[in-house]
Order: C-alpha cells, then sequence, then structure tokens
C-alpha cells in the first residue's frame, strides 16, 4: 500500500472531485461531451506516457510542446499538399522520433542535462516555426478529419490508441527487460553499468519513444479539427511534466506507475471543465490548479515526514 | 566608451552617409499586438502595398506573444534606429506611452492604430472601431442571432488581454441596457489556442444546457468553438459569433455553423495607417483636419485625432468568399 | 577535494572567458553592422549610448531574477516560480499603492516582504518537507500567477505611479539608468554572499554533495530555505524595476521570463546539477544574451526580415548547446588527461 502512497492520493482527490460533480452538476456526465473531453485529451496522455518513461529514467524533456508544433504544422502541410493522411501520420512520427534522436543523442551522447539541452532545443524549434509560419492557420482537406471516419468512430479510435499506449507502456516496464533498465538506470545509473546494462543506450532510447509518442499524439491531435494552428502544443510540456509528477513518478527517478500519471493527467484535464460546470469563475482557475499540485506533493511530505526515513 | 567612439564612426561612415543620402528614404515602423497573429499579418499586407506605393520603407516587428514590455523595449530601438514615423497598436494604454512620448522628444513623429494609447503620447489615432462600437456590435449580432432570448457565455483570450477586456465592458453596457432577455452565463479564457477554445466550448455547452449562443472575442476562438458545436451536434441550437478573419471561419459560416463573424478591414486597416503614418511624417496630415485622403481607398473622415476606418463589417454566408484575409 | 576545486576553479574560469569573449565579439559585430547614419544624417544603431542604456535597462529584470536563480541552482534545486512571483508581486505593489493609499516607499517595502513570503513558501516545501524544488515551483508557478489573476480578477491594471517612483525604472542617476544601480548592488551582494560567505560555500557543498553536506553538519534546511526566500525578495525587486520601467501593474507581468533567467544562469555556467558556478558567469551569461536579442534588432538585414526575436531565440539556443558541449568535452578531457 505504502509504496503506492502517491498514486492512491492522487486517484483520491481525481474521485473526489468526480464525485462532486456527480452530486452537484450531474451533467457533467453525458456520453458525448465526456467522449469529446476524453478523446481532446488523449494526445497529452501519449506524450505524459513518454515523458513519463524519460522521467523514471531520471532526465527531462521540457521540448515536447515545441515538437508537438512542429510534428502537428509539417503534417498538416504535407496533408494539404496533397499526401495521404496516413503518410502524413507516419511523417508527424517519423519527425517527432527525429527530434527525440536528438535530444537523445545530446544527453545520451555527449553527457549534457536533459533539462538543459532541451530548453535549448525547445526555444530553437519553437522559434523556427514562428520564422517559418508566422502564426497562419494550416487548412486540412476534408478526408482528414476523423480519417474519413465518422466522429464517434474517430474519438473511439483515438481513446483506442491511447489506451494501447498506455497499457502496452505499462505492460512493457512492468514485464520487460528494457522496461526494468529504464527503473535501474533511473534509480543509479553507475550501478546500473557496473551490472552490465548501458545506460546511454536506455537513455537515447527513452528520449527516441518520446519524440515519436510526441509526433503520434501531434497525429491524434490533428485529425480532430479542420486547421491547425503553429501555436497549438505551446504550454504542452508543462501540463504533461505536472501531470507526470503529480502521477507519482519520482522526479529523481527510478520510481513511479503508468496508472499514476493517468490519474494525474485525468485530474489536471478535469479541472478547467469542472469549474465551468461547477460556476465557479475562471480567474481562480490556475490558483487552484497550483494549488492541487501543491496539495498533491505536500501530503507524500508529510506522510515521508511522519514515517519516519522513507525510501527518499 | 561609445561615446568616445562615435566621432571615430561618424568620419568613417561619412561616405555611407553621402551615398545613402541619395536615396533617403522615409522609413515607417508598423506594430502590431503580437506579429504571428493572422489579424495583424493582413494588417501588414495593407501597410505593404501602402509603402510600396509611396515609396517608403516599412519595419515591422512586434512581440511574439503579447507583452506590452516587449512593445516599449522594440519602440525604444526603433527610437535608436532613427526611424521617422512610428504606428503602433497598443497592448496597453498607459505602459506604451512612457515609450512614444520619448521617441516624440527625439522629434519621431508617432501615430497608433487598433488601439489607442494616452493622447498625448501620439498624434493622431487611426481608429478602425472603438471599443463601444465592437461591444454594441458583437452584441447586437448576437442577439439577432438568438433572437434577444437565452443564456450566452463569451470566450476570451486570457484573463488579462486588454482590448478582450475592454470590449467586454461595453457588451455587458449594452447586454444591460438593451437585451433584458438574455444572460450571460460565464466568461472563459483559452490562452489564444483555438484547441483549447474548442474543448472550453465543449464544456460550455455540457454544463449549461440552455446555452443559445457562444461569442468568441479573440480570433483563434471563433473556428474552436465552432468545431465544438459542430462536433456536438448542436449546429443551430448554440449560435456562434465573434471577432475573427474570414479565411479562418470560411468554412463554418458556409456550413451554417457560425452565424456571423465580425471584423474591420485589416487589409484597409494598414493600408490607411501606413499612408496617415507617411502623411504626419511629411507634415501633410496636421490637427484640425477633416478629411484624409489615402491612396486608393479614397477619402476617409478625420474627427478631432481621430482617423475613421469606418463601421466594423460582418461577414455572412452571402459575402464571406469575396475577402481574402 | 583541494585539487579537485581547483581543477573546478580552472574550468570555471575557462569557460568565464570564453563567455566574456562572445561577448566581445558580439559586441563588436553588432557596433561593426548595427550601427548606421540615418537620413537626417544622425548616427543610429547599436553603437550609440542610448542603445546601450536600453540594453541595461531591458536586461535588468530577467538580470535579477538570474542572479536570484544562481543561489538556488547552485543547490542543484531550480524555481520555476520567479517570474509568477514577479506578476504576483507587481499586483500586490499595485494594491498596496493604489487601493490601501501607502506611500510609495512603504508599499515597495512591503512588497519586499511579500516576495520573501512567496520564497518562503518555497523554501518551506523544499527545505522544511524535503520535496522535489522541481514540483514545488512548478506548482507555485502556477499558483503565484493564479493568485496575481485572482487578486485583479484578471483585470485591473495598476497607473498613474508618481514621477519619483517612475524614476526608478525611466530615468538616469549619476549617468546610468536608475535600474542599473540597484542591479549592481544586487549584484555585488549575491557576489559576495555566494563567493565569500560561509553559506555561499554552503550552497556549493549542497549542489555537490547533498549526503556528506547532511553528514558534515551543514544546516541543510537553513541554507535551502535562504536561496529560496532570497531569490523571492529580489524576484519582488524585479517586480518593482518592471513596474516602474513599463508604467504599469498588471497580473501578466514577467511571463516566461523564468525560463531567459534560467537559460542566462546556465550559459554562464552554472551547472544545472549544482555545484559549480558562479556570480560573474551569470552577468555574463546574462549580458550575452542581452546583447545578442538588442543587437540583431539593430541590424538592417535582420530588421527587413521581421525576425530579430525568432533570431535571437534561435542563436540563444544554439550559444546555450554550443557552451554546453564544448563545457563537456572540455571536462571529458581533463577527467581523462
Amino acid at each position: 500500500m505504502r509504496r503506492h502512497a502517491r498514486e492512491l492520493g492522487v486517484t483520491a482527490v481525481l474521485l473526489a472531485i468526480l464525485a462532486t460533480l456527480a452530486l452537484v452538476a450531474p451533467a457533467f456526465y453525458q456520453t458525448a461531451p465526456l467522449r469529446s473531453l476524453l478523446a481532446r485529451e488523449a494526445p497529452t496522455l501519449v506524450v505524459a506516457c513518454g515523458m513519463a518513461l524519460v522521467i523514471i529514467g531520471r532526465q527531462i524533456d521540457i521540448s515536447v510542446g515545441s515538437q508537438f508544433s512542429v510534428c502537428s504544422v509539417a503534417a498538416g502541410l504535407l496533408a494539404a499538399a496533397g499526401w495521404p493522411t496516413a503518410l502524413a501520420v507516419a511523417a508527424a512520427v517519423a519527425i517527432g522520433a527525429l527530434w527525440g534522436a536528438i535530444n537523445g543523442a545530446l544527453v545520451a551522447g555527449l553527457g549534457l542535462p536533459s533539462i538543459v539541452v532541451t530548453l535549448a532545443t525547445m526555444v530553437t524549434l519553437r522559434q523556427g516555426l514562428n520564422l517559418a509560419r508566422q502564426g497562419e492557420f494550416v487548412n486540412l482537406p476534408d478526408q482528414v478529419q476523423w480519417l474519413g471516419l465518422s466522429q464517434t468512430a474517430g474519438q473511439t479510435l483515438i481513446l483506442l490508441v491511447a489506451g494501447a499506449v498506455l497499457v502496452g507502456l505499462a505492460w512493457a516496464l512492468r514485464s520487460l527487460a528494457a522496461g526494468r533498465h529504464i527503473y535501474a538506470v533511473g534509480s543509479d545509473a553507475e550501478a546500473a553499468r557496473l551490472a552490465g546494462l548501458r545506460p546511454r543506450r536506455v537513455t537515447f532510447a527513452v528520449f527516441l519513444l518520446l519524440g515519436a509518442l510526441t509526433g503520434l499524439a501531434a497525429a491524434m491531435n490533428l485529425i480532430q479539427s479542420p486547421q491547425v494552428q503553429p501555436l497549438v502544443g505551446s504550454g504542452l510540456e508543462l501540463k504533461v511534466i505536472a501531470a507526470v509528477v503529480i502521477g507519482g513518478v519520482a522526479i529523481s527517478g527510478g520510481r513511479g506507475q503508468l496508472w499514476g500519471v493517468l490519474a494525474g493527467l485525468l485530474l489536471l484535464a478535469v479541472i478547467s471543465p469542472a469549474l465551468t460546470h461547477l460556476r465557479i469563475e475562471a480567474y481562480w482557475e490556475k490558483a487552484i490548479q497550483g494549488a492541487i499540485i501543491l496539495l498533491a506533493v505536500v501530503t507524500e511530505g508529510l506522510r515521508r515526514r511522519a514515517g519516519g526515513k522513507g525510501a527518499g | 566608451m561609445p561615446r568616445r567612439l562615435l566621432p571615430v564612426l561618424s568620419a568613417f561612415l561619412g561616405l555611407a552617409l553621402a551615398a545613402s543620402a541619395a536615396d533617403s528614404r522615409l522609413v515607417v515602423a508598423l506594430m502590431p499586438k503580437a506579429k504571428g497573429n493572422a489579424y495583424f499579418i493582413s494588417v501588414k499586407a495593407g501597410a505593404e502595398r501602402a509603402a510600396k506605393e509611396l515609396g517608403v520603407d516599412l519595419l515591422f516587428d512586434g512581440p511574439a506573444d503579447t507583452d506590452a514590455a516587449k512593445q516599449n523595449e522594440i519602440v525604444e530601438n526603433w527610437i535608436t534606429l532613427g526611424v521617422d514615423v512610428i504606428a503602433v497598436a497598443a497592448e496597453n494604454k498607459e505602459g506604451i506611452a512612457t515609450a512614444l512620448r520619448k521617441a516624440q522628444r527625439q522629434g519621431i513623429k508617432v501615430l497608433t492604430y487598433d488601439a489607442d494609447t494616452l493622447p498625448d503620447a501620439r498624434s493622431f489615432f487611426v481608429n478602425q472601431a472603438t471599443p463601444a462600437g465592437i461591444g454594441n456590435r458583437l452584441m447586437d449580432e448576437g442577439a439577432r442571432l438568438c433572437a434577444g432570448q437565452g443564456e450566452f457565455a463569451i470566450i476570451t483570450a486570457t484573463l488579462t488581454a486588454g482590448n478582450q477586456r475592454e470590449w467586454m465592458k461595453y457588451i455587458q453596457a449594452r447586454l444591460a441596457e438593451k437585451y433584458p432577455g438574455m444572460k450571460l452565463v460565464a466568461v472563459r479564457p483559452c490562452d489564444d489556442l483555438k484547441d483549447r477554445a474548442q474543448s472550453e466550448a465543449t464544456a460550455l455547452m455540457s454544463a449549461y444546457p440552455n446555452l443559445k449562443l457562444i461569442m468568441a472575442i479573440c480570433s483563434p476562438a471563433v473556428p474552436g468553438a465552432a468545431e465544438a458545436v459542430k462536433q456536438a451536434g448542436k449546429v443551430g441550437q448554440v449560435k456562434v459569433t465573434g471577432l475573427g478573419l474570414p479565411n479562418e471561419n470560411q468554412r463554418y459560416v458556409k456550413e451554417g455553423v457560425t452565424g456571423a463573424v465580425i471584423l474591420w478591414n485589416t487589409d484597409h486597416l494598414g493600408y490607411l495607417t501606413a499612408y496617415a503614418a507617411v502623411a504626419v511624417a511629411r507634415d501633410e496630415l496636421k490637427p484640425g483636419a477633416k478629411t484624409f485622403h489615402a491612396g486608393a481607398l479614397g477619402d476617409f473622415q478625420v474627427v478631432g485625432d481621430n482617423i475613421l476606418l469606418g463601421q466594423p463589417f460582418v461577414f455572412t454566408k452571402e459575402n464571406i468568399d469575396q475577402f481574402n484575409f | 577535494m583541494r585539487r579537485a576545486g581547483e581543477f573546478l576553479r580552472g574550468a570555471l574560469r575557462r569557460h568565464e572567458v570564453l563567455l566574456l569573449l562572445v561577448l566581445v565579439v558580439e559586441w563588436g559585430l553588432f557596433y561593426h553592422y548595427g550601427t548606421t547614419v540615418n537620413r537626417r544624417g544622425v548616427v543610429v544603431g547599436f553603437g550609440t549610448l542610448d542603445r546601450q542604456f536600453d540594453v541595461l535597462r531591458h536586461s535588468c529584470e530577467i538580470g535579477l531574477l538570474a542572479l536570484a536563480l544562481t543561489p538556488v541552482i547552485l543547490t542543484a534545486g531550480i524555481d520555476l516560480s520567479v517570474g509568477s512571483l514577479l506578476g504576483l508581486c507587481a499586483v500586490v505593489f499595485g494594491q498596496l499603492w493604489h487601493d490601501a493609499g501607502l506611500p510609495v516607499g512603504a508599499a515597495a517595502g512591503l512588497t519586499l516582504v511579500a516576495g520573501a513570503l512567496g520564497g518562503a513558501v518555497n523554501a518551506g516545501l523544499v527545505a522544511g518537507l524535503r520535496l522535489p524544488p522541481l514540483i514545488v515551483t512548478l506548482g507555485t508557478y502556477s499558483l503565484f500567477r493564479g493568485l496575481a489573476e485572482a487578486l485583479t480578477r484578471g483585470a485591473v491594471t495598476y497607473t498613474d505611479f508618481p514621477a519619483g517612483f517612475l524614476f526608478l525604472g525611466q530615468e538616469r542617476w549619476l549617468g546610468l539608468p536608475t535600474q542599473a544601480w540597484v542591479f549592481l548592488v544586487a549584484a555585488a551582494a549575491i557576489g559576495v554572499l555566494v563567493h565569500r560567505t560561509v553559506t555561499g560555500r554552503a550552497f556549493r557543498v549542497l549542489g555537490f554533495a547533498p549526503e556528506g553536506a547532511r553528514y558534515a553538519g551543514l544546516a541543510v534546511g537553513r541554507t535551502l530555505a535562504i536561496a529560496y526566500v532570497l531569490a523571492g525578495t529580489v524576484a519582488a525587486a524585479a517586480a518593482l524595476i518592471y513596474t516602474a520601467r513599463i508604467g504599469q501593474a498588471k497580473a501578466d507581468a514577467g511571463t516566461g521570463y523564468e525560463l531567459y533567467a534560467i537559460t542566462a544562469v546556465v550559459l554562464g555556467g552554472t551547472s544545472i546539477f549544482g555545484g559549480r558556478g558562479s556570480v560573474p558567469g551569470t552577468l555574463l551569461g546574462v549580458a550575452a544574451i542581452a546583447v545578442l536579442k538588442n543587437g540583431l534588432a539593430t541590424i538592417p538585414a535582420v530588421i527587413r526580415l521581421n525576425a530579430a526575436e525568432e533570431m535571437a531565440g534561435l542563436l540563444t539556443g544554439a550559444l546555450l548547446l554550443l557552451a554546453l558541449a564544448l563545457g563537456a568535452l572540455g571536462q571529458a578531457g581533463k577527467v581523462e588527461g
């Protein structure tokens, strides 16, 4: 039980909000808007899963928002230029993987601190995109939206993809050697090396994977509307990192569960519509969001304090 | 140290000076609130056309996102570049005035367009529509779409955005004065993100089942709200209106999701601003003028120190095809 | 241990020399390409004294935040909330002066206290509860900005400050922009604190070897608390200067400044893992970015492209990577050799 205290704490806060909504604003639980809400958050979940692996491996990537924008705009332009949607989606994944590989190479290859490397790539990508697009929307051909399916089918497909990514990665983390290597490297890279692992390879791999997942997420977002705004994805990095850490992944690496990340993301995602449903005015939103993040981490800090020396 | 180097430098540049005097063109510096915004890209297109016709150099620079401090920094840069005339769309009325007064003290002519500063910090304001005009028009158009009855919500840029706050004030005043049957139930920010506006609109529609209208008062929010209404299958039941660009909204207006989009002709705004700036710099436009002639667009009315572009325009299914900006 | 210390000091000195070189090259290039004569025969652009003062003025707030962050990062911490705290303090100052009717001086003093309190929230969570600074300050990043918006309902903008206060941000005193003096005093004070006091050494020890520091009997909590409370106080000072420069206090003041400040600190050679770094390095980092940003905006070709901000961003990113890579290579060579 105690090992999962943070995950359980976050889930409890989430359930409390959901229960409040059920009592006070049952209108929140209508199928179509709820499916819409979840489909709109699904890309963020995919990025958050990738980010969780990176953070479990004791690194961080703050360039995902910029990567997301670049992948979205590039895939959008390709689709607008007449590429089949499937190829545009593949291109988004490939471009994301490329940026992930660049981050990974700089961090793993040169041994540079990931927060600074990705700070630099974040600024570079965002400014490059500003320079290239000047904020202009990309209009997509009609068949891109929902991949030509019905809206309900499209949204369901997006949810299934996100679910598959979540379940697949959670399983891999727990059951595959590669997954356990990420924990090992995140807990103690030197020990992992002495045990015969290759920490640099693991680090490179998690960045590559995060990049590819960011590209996939961009595609999952792209097919939900007929236009791409280049600003899309700005601020995504903070939301994703917040979801991961309040979901119980230790920022110091080596610990965390993807179901906690799911709970963390749902918690963050539900705040804004919950305030709308509870008729709370918008200018409290950021303060409440900050307070909930702090609440989630403070409870754990207090628990650790009460329990004496914890795992740290 | 720089001071000591200056005479040397000036001597060095003596030749360049003679050369540059030959093709000395007037330099007009035009500042948007945010340069990546489609609205201001269209303003820029109009201004560039005017600059070409007038044979002047046009600088166009502004913050990437709306940022009052950054606007001051760019004006200060233009002062040291020694431009001839500056035209600014002020993000913050009082904030920018400091920098603009400094420019005036250095002999640079200053105008504002789109959003004004304090009157003493500029000579003319190219007024595309007063905040009152916009607020009233939005409220009137919204009320028309839902026959003056029902709940409505506003999606704004950020809670701190200057223009939007001003417009909301007039929307609420108009509401209180003329439309007792309507009720503003929520104001939500979208951070100028289309996708976030879509999510906000979705939540609004499920939280307020009687919602009749979404009024989006920043340009990315209009297509975002329209897409949400479309996806919720509430076309016709929930109307959308707002301030937006024809190109971004064309498909929704034609599909009947968005009832009407309101905007002045931003391309003309840029064109008129550039013409007015050059005229002020050449001392051709002086206080007291009653009309002003701007190239191909003809005569514009001048009231006090405001050059009026005319009424905001309502784009509907019938006319939206004729515009490309 | 001592040899390690000497080696590190050497590497550090090298980094600063390198950065100084970059700064001189930047300055020279902009002086050459960014200074022109306009059609009225006046020398304009980067080479003017006015422009140099502008660079100074524009970099004071971010410079102060970078100074504030240096001790925090030395302890292997981070503070993402300084930009938001700047916004909150600006609003608090506006309310104290305008709504509560306090004299400007008293309002400014209380604003500094408010900043210290904001820093104390971070300090309590980081030092008291031993929570990871990244998450804590991610939370207060939202919280402080949110409070600023809630206090003003997003809508109130405070203006019409008395001339005596605006003097701080818009005029010159003893030849320099007034706020430059505040910045210099802050730089000197934090420089002394970091490099000449026991506390300063404690910052670095904490970043180097947190466990060792604890066993060596270092007051870990107190040292961390000093770093975060100081950061909050300096952020409040930056808020006052910001308000005086723009002439308005509003809830969005300082949005995104934390990233510029962190960039400057890291470019200045302070290791993001803590333990290594210096205040002069930070000052050079601030200067390198400020000159780049303001200098590019004076080059005719860049002006014609309307791309000064984007190019400055791109080049800052590149410069940061280059500095890091050089540092890493230099260190690797040193360790092996």
